[in-house]
């Protein structure tokens, strides 16, 4: 019998003190050491929360995309729990990022919400997602259910490059890419502002691993737990 | 523009949230892994009884 709650890809105390160390320094980073941006003020500082919570919603729904063309291809439930897994992170993630954006817009532009091509696009993705963990939220678990899942998870995903590109293709109220631009990563910021963005970026990068265990453990006790009631149900 | 106020209550409403979701998931894994391990020793005594 494979005991689901003992396996290794449970997050360890390691990882677990790694992803609070890093948290604080980036909080520290963001609070006192990143100079006060001058034509926004101390509302920029959002942009630290703001721009990791984007790039971990990205990096999940990837994750989901390529875990799901892995289920299709392979048919095994491992890549299914994956998918499953981060899809849920991505909404937690995504869903920052939706709240986070009006919250730094509120301030800077008067307006909480603008139905621009980055904003609409970002609200598509999430609704994508709700739909895909409705779906498997609502439907009897089976490989079915992982096959739709899948398919959603997959096609949920092209709306990515379509929010990346959409400040460059129409003319929208959201800012142009500031870190990654044509010039080169970081180019034309203060180095401090850099390096912050890059330490939040790996404190929620390490925040999305840690979540990924803990979520990938609970999805295998719950295989465990339906496998055993039925070998009882057919042992009777 | 001084925001402390509101920088800190976005900071507090985003960490809030993260870590609600993170105790909602250990809470959940505990809950679970307390199932797992009763279901366990339930079929330890029947598989002993029989």
């Amino acid at each position: 019998m494979s005991d689901a709650s003992q396996k290794s890809d449970s997050p360890g105390y390691g990882l677990m003190g790694l992803t609070a160390a890093t948290v604080l320094v980036a909080l520290g980073a963001i609070f006192i050491y990143v100079p006060t941006e001058r034509t926004e003020g101390v509302v920029q500082r959002i942009m630290y929360f703001h721009v990791p919570s984007a790039w971990i919603a990205f990096f999940a729904f990837f994750v989901v995309f390529l875990c799901s063309i892995l289920f299709l291809w392979k048919k095994e439930r491992e890549w299914d729990i994956y998918a499953h897994a981060s899809a849920e992170i991505g909404i937690v993630f995504c869903s920052l990022v939706l709240i986070t954006g009006p919250l730094w817009a509120k301030p800077i532009w008067g307006v909480w919400w603008v139905w621009d091509a980055r904003l609409t696009s970002t609200l598509v993705l999430w609704l994508i997602y709700v739909a895909y963990l409705m779906l498997r939220a609502q439907s009897e678990a089976g490989s079915i259910r992982a096959k739709y899942a899948a398919v959603i998870g997959i096609v949920g995903f092209l709306d990515i490059p379509l929010i990346h590109f959409s400040v460059l293709w129409w003319r929208t109220f959201h800012p142009d890419p500031k870190f990654i631009t044509t010039q080169g990563i970081g180019t034309g910021n203060e180095t401090s502002m850099n390096i912050t963005l890059i330490v939040a970026l790996g404190a929620f990068t390490l925040l999305y691993f840690l979540l990924m265990g803990l979520r990938v453990r609970l999805e295998r006790m719950k295989d465990e737990i339906d496998r055993i009631k039925k070998e009882r149900l057919y042992s009777h | 523009m001084d925001n402390l106020g509101y920088l800190f209550a976005v900071n507090v409403f985003v960490w809030g949230g993260i870590f609600m979701y993170v105790f909602s998931l250990i809470r959940r894994n505990h809950s679970l892994k307390k199932d797992l391990d009763l279901i366990k020793e339930t079929l330890k005594k029947d598989s002993g009884n029989e």
